[in-house]
């Protein structure tokens, strides 16, 4: 198991108070090469918050990051230098342009290129922009955007969207990559295909938290699940120990209706005493979704 | 003792009037975060709507009694600023609103171009200053103090009184009543205040009238307060209105007015008390401003950016 | 008690302004009325448009004015010009003929009619207003166009009525695509196609430069009205190109070759002064132009490329004239030395490089509109340190004047030039100089903006926290763009001292940062060639219509906010903004609203909100 081997990313006691709000209290978490770890919990809970204490966006009011053993800076552009990387909630991609360049702006903190250089264009310069292109075009293919790369990000489909800043991501040669809801807002094809992404990412060896309210792509994609409830972590483990944990359940019922429904269908067999809303999931529909979920692993 | 206690004085009054400009400038960029570079003009121009009052509008009878005649400059002027600050954003912003952010920006500018020329070039005798009445109480307050004697024009107690009165009328205004409640929606949100059944193109234009109106009074104190104008105050007072609010921190209208007295204070005491006289007194508060903007970002009083992510 | 003076005039303008806009607010009622009737119809465009055309063509043959103007535009026009003398319709009546026939003639050809119809009625349109306004104007009021024994002049309104029909036609139906070329041809035609479009460009430039100056070399009294017609029309000509699809064609021919280009452009340069455009007087405005193309260039890279709005730009270029000064050995200079150009040229741009990095130092943590007040401030305060001859250094208010010429190998850079039997004007070598200048600062800006410093100021400029995440050091990345830049400024201060033998505070004020600022934005962001046209622009024109005289800086204004409110990206915007703009109307909309497939759960539309 991976869990023997020293963690590749590490919080420590990470709390982030907002005025009187606690975002986070106390969280600590461990990321293993070559794990996939699933990051869920209600809307509010503070999953933004933790990515933005690790990438250094935020300075945590308290607590600490190290990757490899190092503590991170808290300054955004040092941590993704150091090989963290990230995707946004709320897609941030540089909306005027293109795809490529987008990705080009990634591999930034691994080219050398001062200014002297870029004015003058000798031939190391050449060579490394080459470098650069020739990179960034197999990212764009590997994440399955062949042939867009001359296309403007703001024209790009919702979905390109978010598999283009997932390149750019990639394009920073990262050990760790978070990524914020990454299936947020796609189709049931789009979402498979993210599925498969990221498998292939882990398997080119970068480790890789995913935030997702989607609980079914989560425990079919994860090793490793953590669940975070108004700042703090509830439960962790195995996607099996968390799907089955009573406080997790309670938890996700504190939430909105049509998000409480959705859960519940998750959970119809274990939930069946809670409320009665339960009574709508179809049963068969659920063992189902859990049947594929048992498959995968 | 008594010298400082003049220049003081003289700051406050200069503040006073920096800081009704700066009203109009914080409410708008508060609310379409434009920079609106014509708002100078506009009380530039209500000074001359004002003089023009004076002169040809009210009957000669009138013109001695400034009981009666201070009130008509005052329509006047709060007229012409009104009318203008709307058609200004109907016609040149309104259309701009999903434009690159620079292009209002440039239109403001143009704006304020065309504002300044109209005046020059057809306001009789506009090439050079003139003269503006008195139109106020005249016996000046004189007040002893220990080492001599401060004299306080009326006008000058007047325009103090008008600017803090003004504000926390406004600032009472925007936070009890329903139009205030639509601007401060407007501000923080345009699409949520609109589903929230908030019309955001009345309540920019209402926006723009009330800047228009602020500055009208401005413009009506600053005729009868220094009795002359010429079509550069525009700039000048546009200039330090904007630095005001943005001392103060933008979108916030106890720090325009905070933000306002002290670059009056700062440009009256700095051209005397400071190296370089006069001459140099625009120069410290611009020092001022980058310095308090480097040290707090968001002005004074205003709301730090909030990292979105 | 009578009634004050002011009143009845008061009454009589409201009763103008409410006539204006009855008639304003009529015209568009119509506009709409048609454009919505002829939406879904596009065999009407044909008729409207031949109906407009013809009108246009015989609005060319009109009388335009009921009395003969002095020597100039309007000689002979009380008649119909055309029967007595079939080739003598000349002058802005030519353009409107050869318009008309154009609006004829496109819905029968292979072209996106509508596009073209658009332009040509915009054109005429423009000539229409300049040739009935002017007229009016300076021609002694109404009695231009209808004199007091009832003779009217048509000319000027049948015109404008010609181009509204023609633009109308263009609403029959929405706008075609626009036709793209591929511009993968052989190496060879590109390279034939863009020799003779720059040197057409040239023959163009030195025509509209030379428009209504008398072959003895004086500038004409109508020179303003010959100027802005010629102007419409080629503007007219140029929608058309565009709709054509031709000019997307060349620039994306000159993108692809770009080293030759640039050389091209810079021949076709240099040899404006062999052209009629090519006198002193032309030389200075030339020279100046080429100062402001530079430092708008360097603007650019602020503005457009790193999106830092600068209010107090002019002050890098008043720092390389002063450092030029104080180098010159001018007599009024506090160091009294004097040293090589190319020396003194390289240390303005050093001295303002710092004070650029200086300036853009509070960039690390003032953002936005804030940062432009800073800089606004800045400006400020080097007009009044300049002012009050801070250090000695500026002269203050007497300026430091008399600096001498730059001389090379013995040649003064002010005297005129003889190469050959061709006596060339005053200041050419300057001309030679700042051209050659501009040409470095392009092929800087253009190295730079396609390098990975170049993507890091566009990333920072589109969202600053994703740049900061992708591994920019943006606080770096910004004082760079502000440093390179006004280095750039610095270096066409340095040449701005020589050529202009005096430096005063004056030259530096506020509405000169507004006017590189203009230029940037006139041209279109991020873009060169979009620099250089604005700095064109805002500087010819102005000459041109010096008729105008105190309504010069009124026309300055109206132009920002007219141009600013019809295209908003700029005269030439580059690559980005014009796919961003491409299709018309739809800009401003988020793509995220266009494009979201139906949210699954709550989180997307939290996710799209904003
Ligand atoms: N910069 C900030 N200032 C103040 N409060 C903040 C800030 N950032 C986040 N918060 C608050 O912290 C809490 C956690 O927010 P966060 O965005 O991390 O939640 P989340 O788990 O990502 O939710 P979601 O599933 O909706 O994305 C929220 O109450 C939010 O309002
Ligand atoms: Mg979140």
């Amino acid at each position: 198991m991976t869990a023997t081997t020293a963690p590749v990313l590490a919080a420590r006691d990470v709390s982030m108070v907002f005025g009187g709000l606690t975002a986070l209290a106390e969280v600590s978490l461990e990321l293993h090469e070559g794990q996939i770890l699933g990051l869920i919990g209600p809307n509010g809970a503070g999953k933004t918050t933790f990515f933005n204490c690790l990438t250094g966006l935020y300075t945590p009011t308290k607590g600490s990051v190290t990757l490899r053993g190092d503590r991170l800076p808290s300054d955004p552009a040092r941590v993704t230098v150091a090989g963290v990387a990230r995707t946004f909630q709320n897609i941030r991609l540089f909306p005027s342009m293109t795809a490529l360049e987008n990705v080009l702006v990634g591999r930034h903190a691994r080219m050398t290129q001062g200014p002297i250089a870029s004015l003058f264009h000798g031939p190391a310069y050449r060579r490394g922009e080459a470098d650069a292109r020739r990179r960034s075009l197999e990212l764009l293919e590997f994440v399955g955007l062949r042939g867009l790369d001359d296309e403007l990000a703001r024209n790009l489909p919702y979905g390109d969207q978010r598999r283009l800043e997932i390149a750019r991501a990639l394009a920073t040669d990262p050990a760790v990559l978070l990524l914020d809801e990454p299936t947020a807002g796609m189709n049931p094809q789009e979402t498979e295909a993210a599925r498969q992404l990221i498998f292939a990412i882990r398997d080119t060896g970068v480790a890789v938290v995913v935030i997702e309210h989607d609980t079914k792509f989560i425990f079919s994609l994860c090793d490793h699940v953590s669940v975070l409830v108004q700042g703090r972590l509830l439960v962790q483990g195995t996607p099996e120990v968390v799907r089955g944990d009573p406080r997790v359940i309670e938890a996700y019922l504190g939430k909105p209706p049509e998000e409480v429904e959705a859960e519940v269908r998750q959970y119809a067999e274990e939930a069946a005493h809670s409320t009665g809303t339960a009574g709508t999931a179809d049963p068969a529909d659920s063992a189902e979704d859990l049947d594929t979920e048992g498959g995968s692993r | 003792m008594a010298t400082l206690l003049q220049q003081l004085a003289s700051g406050l009054v200069l503040g006073a009037l920096i800081a009704l400009i700066a009203l109009g400038y914080t409410m708008v960029y508060g609310i379409i975060q434009l920079i609106n570079f014509a708002h100078g003009e506009v009380f530039m121009v209500s000074i001359f709507a004002a003089a023009a009052t004076y002169k040809w509008f009210i009957p000669e009878s009138w013109e001695n009694t400034w009981q009666i005649a201070l009130p008509c400059m005052l329509v006047g002027a709060v007229l012409v600023a009104v009318v203008l600050a709307v058609l200004m954003e109907r016609f040149a912003y309104r259309p701009l609103r999903n434009a690159p952010r620079l292009a209002p920006l440039i239109t403001a500018l143009g704006v304020s171009q065309m504002l300044k020329e109209i005046v020059r070039l057809n306001y009789p005798d506009a090439k050079s200053a003139i003269n503006v009445p008195r139109a106020f109480i005249d016996e000046p307050i004189i007040i002893t103090v220990p080492g001599g004697t401060v004299v306080l024009q009326a006008t000058s107690v007047l325009l103090i009184a008008v600017s803090i009165v003004g504000a926390v009328i406004l600032q009472l205004y925007v936070s009890r009543s329903r139009m205030g409640r639509a601007m401060r929606a407007t501000a923080q949100d345009p699409d949520t205040a609109k589903l929230m059944g908030v019309n955001p193109n009345r309540t920019i234009v209402f926006t723009f009238a009330l800047g228009g109106l602020l500055a009208a009074v401005a413009g009506v104190l600053y005729g009868i307060h220094l009795n002359t104008v010429d079509t550069e105050v525009g700039f000048l007072y546009g200039i330090f209105a904007f630095t005001a609010a943005v001392l103060g921190g933008v979108g916030s209208i106890k720090g325009a007015v905070i933000g306002g007295f002290i670059i009056g204070v700062v440009k009256t005491l700095g051209g005397q008390l400071l190296p370089g006289g006069t001459g140099y007194d625009v120069v410290w508060v611009f020092i001022l401003l980058i310095l308090v903007l480097v040290f707090r970002p968001q002005g004074l009083f205003g709301e730090p950016e909030r990292v979105r992510a | 008690m009578t009634i004050p003076p002011g009143w009845p005039i008061l009454g009589l303008g409201l009763l103008y302004i409410a006539i204006a806009v009855a008639v304003v607010l009529a015209l568009r009622l119509l506009w709409q009325r048609s454009a919505k009737a002829l939406a879904d119809k596009p065999g009407m465009l044909r008729p409207i448009a031949i109906a407009g055309g013809v009108l246009a063509v015989l609005a060319a043959l009109l009388p335009w004015v009921t009395f003969r103007f002095n020597d100039g535009p309007y000689p002979d026009l009380a008649t119909l010009q055309f029967f007595d003398e079939p080739w003598g319709v000349t002058g802005f009546r030519l353009f409107v003929l050869l318009l008309g026939v154009v609006a004829i003639a496109a819905p029968f050809l292979p072209v996106p009619a509508r596009r073209v119809e658009r332009a040509i009625g915009l054109g005429l349109i423009a000539l229409g207003l300049v040739n009935t306004i002017f007229p009016l104007i300076s021609g002694g009021g109404f009695g231009a166009i209808t004199a007091a024994d009832g003779a009217f002049a048509f000319g000027g309104v049948a015109t404008l009525v010609a181009g509204w029909v023609v633009a109308t036609s263009a609403k029959a139906g929405p706008l075609e695509p626009l036709p793209h070329w591929n511009p993968k041809v052989p190496r060879l035609l590109a390279y034939a196609v863009l020799v003779v479009s720059y040197v057409v460009l040239l023959l163009v430039v030195a025509w509209m430069l030379d428009a209504g100056t008398d072959p003895d070399g004086n500038t004409n009294t109508y020179a303003g009205p010959i100027f802005l017609s010629l102007l419409s029309f080629l503007g007219a000509a140029l929608g058309a190109l565009h709709a054509f699809g031709f000019l997307g064609w060349l620039t994306a021919l000159s993108e692809r070759h770009r080293v030759f280009s640039i050389g091209v452009l810079v021949v076709c340069a240099l040899a404006l002064p062999f052209t009629d455009a090519g006198t002193d007087y032309w030389m200075t405005i030339a020279v100046n132009v080429g100062v402001y193309a530079a430092t708008a260039i360097g603007l650019n890279i602020v503005v457009g490329l790193a999106g830092l709005l600068d209010l107090g730009y002019i002050a890098f270029l008043g720092i390389g004239a002063y450092i030029a000064a104080n180098f010159s050995g001018a007599a009024a200079s506090a160091l009294h030395v004097e040293l090589p150009f190319v020396l003194v040229a390289v240390i303005a741009a050093i001295v303002a490089g710092i004070f650029g990095a200086i300036v853009g130092s509070p960039t690390l943590r003032v953002r936005g509109d804030y940062l432009a007040i800073v800089t606004l401030a800045f400006g400020e305060i080097f007009r009044k340190a300049a002012q009050f001859n801070i250090g000695g250094m500026t002269g203050g208010a007497n300026a430091i004047p008399n600096i001498p010429p730059i001389n090379w190998f013995g040649r003064d850079f002010s005297a005129p030039l003889t190469i050959g039997s061709v006596r060339l004007p005053s200041g050419v070598l300057y001309y030679v100089l700042i051209m050659v200048l501009v040409a470095l600062v392009m092929v800087i800006f253009a190295n730079l903006k396609n390098s990975r410093i170049g993507r890091a100021w566009i990333a920072v400029r589109e969202d600053e926290d994703a740049a900061r995440a992708m591994g920019i050091k943006t606080g770096q990345v910004k004082i760079l763009a502000f440093l390179i830049g006004a280095m750039l400024a610095g270096l066409a201060g340095a040449v701005f001292a020589h050529k202009t033998s005096t430096v005063a505070y004056n030259s530096f004020q506020f509405i000169e940062s507004v006017t590189l600022l203009a230029a940037v934005i006139l041209g279109g962001m991020g873009s060169i060639p979009g620099a250089v046209l604005g700095a064109a622009l805002l500087l010819v024109l102005p000459e041109k219509l010096r008729d105008l005289q105190d309504w010069r800086l009124f026309f300055f204004g109206l132009a920002l906010v007219v141009i600013m409110r019809f295209r908003p990206q700029g005269l030439m915007p580059d690559r980005h903004r014009r796919a961003e703009l491409a299709d018309e109307g739809a800009d401003g909309v988020p793509i995220e609203e266009l494009n979201v497939p139906d949210a699954p759960d709550g989180s997307t539309a939290q996710a799209v909100a904003r």
